[in-house]
């Protein structure tokens, strides 16, 4: 048991040192980034039928706006304390489905979900249109992350 | 040519001040070109720390971003050591009913936060309470000076000891009183911090939590809560106390550190902080959200106020 947990560590360690030198790596840069709903239902089936809980605390994950050559990902964490790191450009790549940032400093990949995908173009148009809006009515509130979502 | 300074302070900041700026004003004659251009800056007092939970004295203005209304921002204006230089610390104690069983260790740590005159000045250091009896009157619904600027003469020494506890906990209107005590004594380059000994429960305020964060914010106070709770910290009390810490830039403690761990704490992190200034990134009025996060090492925490007020000039 402890060899096998000890095995795949080792062999995450080096799929992830070895990604970087082989340029699997894609770029992009983080512009937005705001706590909303957690994309994973804890508890599953038992705790949508099952008796209520006594002191269900309501989660919030973090969602990132992270901006690429042609696409736009908003991608969420998979709870409260899962940072991107914020740097200028981040390196990521595609993982069952899941977006794997590299984390530098901790030598290690973090992945989050991705929740949705925009090429780049039309994601710039809906924020100019954002801002026109925001410049014509500047003491409505806007909020700037419906606009991706009414794209769905 | 007039120049005009327009400076709206926001209410909730004094650690964040967005700022509009108005130049190049044509005052007279009708027929002269008018240029207007218009800047707001914002202004964050902040400090990090690692993780074992003490503060970074080596930042660099590539360590972290700024999330201003969910925006990142990574272009700063400027970035320096805050020249705050001293402390004005509020020491706000409850003595309620609720706080009996440890409210003389609390009194206790007070007494040890007064007595440390090599880090605060006497003229520095005031403490509050609320609840409890004093002298033998009920202290009850209205929060009450127990020494203000001269804490350490022996009358202020007298009082502190007599104090009592029992009754009702009105928090949250003491910390609308503390903050209140906060403003009148503000002064430039020296720290505001209310150091709340509280189990962060609340039974018969006038105010709401809210309406007691958002006096704190206006203050420009820093709260350190040090936790009078025994049932651990997953108590809405404890919750409050982080999250109220945790709003103003300040940090949460157990009563089990002890006072010279929360002044020293309340020091180095004055030490260690900065600020840091960026261009506003949305003209939107009202509230903003502010968060300070890593850029590549993701075991640093950054405490900063996390919400200022922008107005624009003229409203």
């Amino acid at each position: 048991m402890k060899f096998t947990l000890l095995l795949t560590l080792a062999l995450s360690g080096i799929s992830v040192a070895w990604a970087a030198p082989l340029g699997i790596y894609q770029h992009g840069t983080v512009v937005r980034m705001r706590m909303g709903d957690c994309m994973i239902a804890h508890g599953g089936f038992m705790k949508a039928f099952g008796p209520p809980q006594a002191a269900v605390v309501e989660e919030n994950c973090p969602e990132y706006t992270l901006v690429t050559d042609k696409v736009v990902f908003l991608i969420v964490g998979k709870s409260s304390n899962q940072l991107v790191p914020l740097a200028e450009v981040i390196d990521f790549r595609f993982h069952n489905k899941e977006l794997a940032v590299r984390v530098d400093d901790a030598r290690k990949e973090s992945k989050f979900a991705i929740k949705e995908m925009t090429l780049r173009s039309e994601w710039e148009h809906i924020q100019r249109h954002i801002e026109d809006q925001l410049n014509d009515s500047p003491h409505r509130g806007v909020d700037t992350s419906l606009a991706l979502r009414s794209r769905e | 040519m007039l120049a005009h300074w327009h400076i709206r302070l926001a209410l909730l900041a004094l650690f964040t001040l967005p700022s509009v700026l108005a130049a190049e004003e044509a005052s007279d004659a009708s027929d002269v070109p008018t240029y207007r251009s218009s800047v707001s800056e914002v202004r964050v007092t902040f400090f990090a720390t690692d993780e074992s939970n003490h503060p970074v004295a080596a930042l660099t203005k590539s360590d972290f971003a700024v999330v201003d209304n969910e925006r990142v921002v990574r272009n700063f204006r400027s970035f320096m050591h805050t020249d705050e230089t001293a402390l004005d610390v509020v020491a706000l104690v409850d003595l309620s009913g609720s706080v009996a069983p440890r409210f003389r260790v609390s009194m206790s740590d007070v007494l040890q936060l007064v007595a440390r005159e090599q880090s605060i000045l006497d003229d520095n250091i005031a403490v509050l309470s609320f609840g409890g009896t004093s002298g033998g009157a009920v202290g009850g619904l209205h929060p009450a000076i127990l020494c203000s600027s001269g804490c350490r003469d022996s009358d202020s020494m007298s009082r502190l000891l007599a104090v009592k506890s029992g009754g009702t906990t009105p928090l949250f209107d003491a910390l609308i009183f503390g903050a209140d005590f906060i403003s009148h004594h503000r002064r430039a380059g020296v720290r505001p911090v209310l150091i709340l000994f509280s189990d962060g429960d609340d039974t018969i305020s006038m105010h709401s939590p809210p309406e007691a964060l958002e006096a704190v914010l206006a203050a420009g106070a820093l709260i350190y809560s040090v936790d009078m709770g025994t049932s651990g910290n997953r108590t809405s009390g404890s919750r409050f106390l982080r999250q109220v810490s945790e709003a103003t830039g300040g940090r949460y403690f157990s009563l089990r550190d002890g006072a010279a761990t929360v002044l020293n704490a309340v020091l180095e992190d004055l030490r260690a902080s900065y600020v840091v200034t960026y261009d506003l990134p949305s003209h939107q009025v009202g509230s903003h959200s502010l968060r300070l996060l890593p850029t590549h090492n993701l075991n640093l925490t950054f405490h900063s106020r996390n919400t200022y007020y922008y107005e624009p000039s003229g409203h």
